[in-house]
């Protein structure tokens, strides 16, 4: 017994100083990196790599025709991801203007590190910060919202929600944290701010939101099993989550059969019981999208994109900020590489800030190697496409299993 | 670092004693075998005068590596005996006398594993009647007796109704093997839906051989061999990475190193082994060198029932559940042998199923001189009388059905379905209405096509299907079995499928029985569905 501890123990000791050695030299790699000249169109990924967690930069260039997407540098969290989870937890964010500075990046793997704060002018790693004790995040992910003052964060395996005061140099400084579990058991599978608005959607049927005017989060009262979940005898879960620019409408893609969204009138500062519109699947043909686990608005908000976890595509649909309402649209075909070698997808971004955002970029979750998706996005107003670029997939050497990405600059919400 | 070191060992063995603590509290199981025992039979039970009657109490405990065990116990000369092998002949009667005797904790403390989202178990008062298809507590279970053509009924093969509680009075099976019922290796495990993949992987599982004489067999030293499955207590974020495959409970060296299982053959000997996969979601592909060349199976039956003619074949893939007969040729003086599964790619989406070395071959005792060679020389069995002419009937309806998945993430949060064209999936509960129904005396085609990046195993109670297609391509010479494996989807072009063809013209399988995929948690996870047989007018 005592050999075979003593062998565990030493393995363990070499294992840790090989890792430390590593995450060294990474970050000494990735101090550096220079910042770009000018202000690209970002790329950023949060790796989410289980040994040697970073955020790797792609330089977003060519046309709306002919986009491409390169490498620029990677930023080392000097902590461990989880190479998975939830496929519609934002893990990578930042403030929703063409001011931010920081880009914020979840480490869900380790305890001594929750988040990594990282500039976005030189790319550096600006700090790592912790939650609670009790918060922990390594079940599904952390996710992670931001506004002016404060940094959200959604920890799935603790089901808290952890507030973090956001200070200068992109410093983040712990504040307390709520308990935050939806009706059905589920912990946070999605989340979205708007002003002083947290909307959630736990992946177990069930949705809530909570008031943040006063820092920390206090729910508001509203849980609710979504009309999706009630009405598909419990299969339809909402997941991804965003909501308009003016903070009338929340709008969550449904983990389902098929492609689903679901909008609620948050006008009233509460959730309201949401409708249901299926975009693809039994009796409404737009493509095979299965599963929509996440979601994005257009920049201009004509548009909704959703990644279809399980079928490997994206979906389209439009939608009226008038009336809340979803229709028609257009699905991709399964993208290149599904299954062989990457497996789902994950987060959907685009790259402009105006219009229809011209170019989506597409997070390619896979157990042995994930990607950046890119497609171009045509719509007139009524009929749309999704063409895979030529220049995609890039790969994401970095990644244990990408599922969450994000573009500098920002949609403005 | 030392002061590092010296907290580490502690909080080692800490750990340890916590468990060893706990387990101190509970029921035990018997001893299974150290890493570098021999690989010996289960204890065989023989039917008497057409009747075998057993006695198994099932309960549950913590060993001190922190494995949680599950086990079927017979009484045998004052000792526990787990999972004995059950030996019958057609036409005999099987009563099997259940005690449940499992206590909490049903799983492994602190362990997550990938999950099903959704399977609802709350604690209740125990039920009176165990026929009444009660709400499916941890602790209930029942037995499903695999393979069998037998009926669909409670104090027989029933899973749908049958719920049997701790602490109820021994649940009487009585089971008449039919007269026709394929001679080979059945087995026997639990089924109370939500609780299958805990309860097997903790081990409860039972060889049930139906004899027959094989003249390929004859004078051929037997081997048992059940291919078990167990996960490891502790943080198992990555659940792959926590199972390991057991021999006859004993663990396979590959990846923990160690002694490997040993079995020991008389030299030049020939030998019948019957294997059985009694894993919840490990798909074999079974391999035996020796020295460092590869050897043939002689594949004599599949799930119980014997091939027309014997497979000669270096790979034998096996699905969670499936069962094999073959003969391995005989292992020269000297020379090691070395029995593994080289690992099995379960599609993109799937669990891994890695290689792992099984056990090593010796051999001991004097040479043997002259064995026959009866493989090329013994006209091989008939088919049965029970599925007769299958082959060459028409159809009377064909199906298509389905299996899908839909996730909330990667690491589980998984919906399992199947599903018949051209309804839409939707969730498995206990007291649906029948998927399908039909008749006595139809016989169907159905194609069973797999939407998912993931292998399924299906499987369907009470009766043995033709495989007729695999992937759209016609199989020249099919063969009866109970479980298949479906290929996974590549992401593009027409869905995987398999072709078979369904004999429902036995009276005896009259009831409401269930078809599912046997990767147990997708079948605690909803991927199963009821079939209705009426009576025919």
């Amino acid at each position: 017994m005592k050999k075979w501890l003593l062998a565990l123990s030493v393995c363990s000791f070499l294992l840790s100083s090989v890792a430390s050695s590593a995450a060294n030299k990474s970050t000494s790699k990735s101090n550096k990196t220079k910042a770009p000249g000018t202000s690209p169109t970002l790329v950023i990924t949060d790796d989410d790599n289980t040994f040697h967690n970073s955020l790797s930069f792609y330089q977003a260039g060519g046309t709306v025709g002919t986009p491409t997407l390169t490498f620029v540098s990677d930023t080392a969290t000097i902590a461990q991801g989880i190479g998975g989870g939830f496929f519609g937890l934002p893990r990578v964010n930042m403030l929703p203007d063409a001011s931010a500075q920081c880009v914020y990046a979840s480490d869900a793997g380790t305890t001594d590190s929750d988040i990594a704060a990282v500039s976005l002018s030189t790319h550096l790693l600006a700090g790592r910060f912790t939650g609670s004790a009790t918060d922990i995040g390594d079940a599904n992910g952390i996710g992670i919202v931001v506004s002016p003052n404060y940094v959200y964060a959604a920890y799935t395996g603790s089901n808290t929600i952890a507030t973090f005061a956001v200070q200068s140099g992109c410093q983040l400084m712990f504040i307390d944290d709520v308990a935050a579990a939806g009706l059905n058991g589920g912990s946070v599978a999605g989340m979205a701010l708007h002003g002083n608005l947290l909307v959630v959607a736990y992946g177990d049927g069930s949705i809530e939101s909570f008031d943040v005017s006063n820092g920390s989060p206090s729910s508001n009262g509203d849980a609710q099993n979504s009309t999706g979940f009630t009405t598909s005898r419990n299969i339809f879960f909402p997941e991804g989550v965003d909501i308009t620019q003016d903070g009338r409408w929340a709008i969550f893609g449904d983990s389902s059969i098929a492609t689903n969204v679901e909008v609620s009138d948050i006008s009233s500062g509460h959730l309201t019981p949401t409708k249901l519109f299926t975009i693809s699947g039994h009796g409404v043909r737009v493509g095979p999208g299965v599963n929509s686990g996440s979601i994005r608005l257009s920049p201009d908000q004509t548009m909704i994109f959703m990644g279809n976890s399980d079928g490997g595509s994206v979906a389209a649909a439009f939608f009226d900020t008038r009336s809340g309402k979803v229709s028609g649209g257009c699905t991709s075909p399964p993208l290149a590489g599904f299954y062989n070698p990457w497996a789902f997808v994950g987060s959907v971004v685009t790259r402009d800030t105006t219009g229809t955002g011209g170019v989506l970029y597409v997070a390619e979750y896979g157990f042995a190697g994930s990607y950046i998706g890119i497609l171009n996005i045509a719509s007139d107003g009524s009929t749309c496409t999704l063409t895979e670029s030529s220049a995609s997939e890039v790969p994401a050497s970095l990644s244990d299993g990408l599922l969450s990405i994000a573009v500098y600059p920002p949609r403005s919400f | 670092m030392r002061a590092m070191f010296r907290a580490f060992v502690f909080a080692v063995l800490l750990t340890q004693l916590a468990v060893l603590a706990y387990a101190g509290d509970q029921p035990r199981c018997p001893d299974r075998p150290l890493p570098g025992d021999p690989v010996n039979n289960p204890l065989d039970l023989y039917s008497q005068n057409g009747t075998l009657s057993v006695d198994l109490l099932l309960q549950n405990a913590l060993d001190v590596n922190g494995f949680m065990h599950y086990c079927y116990i017979y009484m045998y000369q004052g000792q526990q005996i787990e999972a004995p092998t059950l030996r019958v002949n057609p036409g005999d009667t099987l009563n099997v006398n259940l005690t449940n005797n499992l206590q909490a904790p049903y799983d492994q403390p602190g362990a997550k594993k990938k999950q099903p989202m959704h399977v609802h178990m709350t604690m209740s008062n125990s039920p009176a009647d165990d026929c009444m298809g009660n709400e499916v507590l941890p602790s209930s279970t029942n037995i499903h007796f695999h393979g069998l053509n037998v009926p669909p009924v409670c104090h027989q093969d029933d899973v749908i109704n049958t719920v049997i509680e701790s602490g109820d009075p021994a649940f009487h099976y009585s089971i008449q093997i039919p007269a026709n019922e394929p001679p080979g290796l059945y087995w026997i495990h639990p089924h109370a839906h939500g609780n299958t993949t805990t309860q097997v992987n903790g081990g409860a599982s039972a060889a049930l051989i139906v004899e027959g004489s094989n003249p390929l067999t004859q004078g051929l030293n037997e081997r048992v061999l059940i291919i078990r499955e167990q996960d490891k207590m502790g943080p198992a974020r990555d659940p792959d990475a926590n199972v390991q495959l057991t021999i006859n409970f004993q663990p396979a060296i590959f990846p923990e190193g160690g002694l490997p299982p040993m079995i020991t053959v008389q030299p030049g000997a020939r030998e019948s082994w019957r294997l059985l996969n009694a894993t919840s979601k490990q798909f074999l592909a079974l391999q035996l060198t020796y020295g460092f060349t590869l050897q043939d199976f002689e594949v004599l039956a599949i799930d119980g029932v014997q091939l027309t003619q014997p497979i000669f074949t270096n790979t034998l893939y096996v699905p969670p559940a499936g069962r094999v007969e073959f003969i391995i040729p005989g292992l020269p003086a000297g020379q090691t042998g070395t029995f593994s599964t080289l690992g099995y790619n379960t599609g993109p989406v799937g669990d891994a199923n890695n290689p792992d070395e099984l056990a090593k071959l010796t051999t001991s005792g004097a040479p043997l001189k002259t064995q026959a060679e009866a493989k090329h020389t013994v006209t091989p069995p008939r088919q049965p009388l029970r599925f007769s002419g299958l082959a060459g009937l028409t159809p009377t309806t064909t199906r298509r059905l389905y299996f899908s998945e839909q996730n909330v993430g990667t690491n589980g949060g998984t919906q399992f379905y199947i599903t018949t064209y051209p309804a839409a999936p939707r969730l498995f509960h206990m007291d649906d209405p029948p998927m399908i129904v039909t008749n006595t005396g139809a016989v169907e085609d159905w194609t069973i096509e797999n939407h998912s990046g993931e292998v399924h195993a299906f499987h369907i109670h009470q009766i043995h299907f033709l495989v007729m297609a695999i992937n759209g391509v016609q199989v020249p010479n099919p063969d009866l079995q109970d479980t298949i494996i479906v290929p996974p989807w590549s992401g593009t072009g027409p869905y995987s499928s398999v072709t078979l063809r369904m004999d429902f013209r036995d009276p005896n399988i009259v009831g409401t029985f269930v078809f599912h995929c046997h990767i147990l948690d997708h079948e605690d996870g909803g991927m199963m569905a009821k079939i209705q047989v009426n009576p025919s007018n």
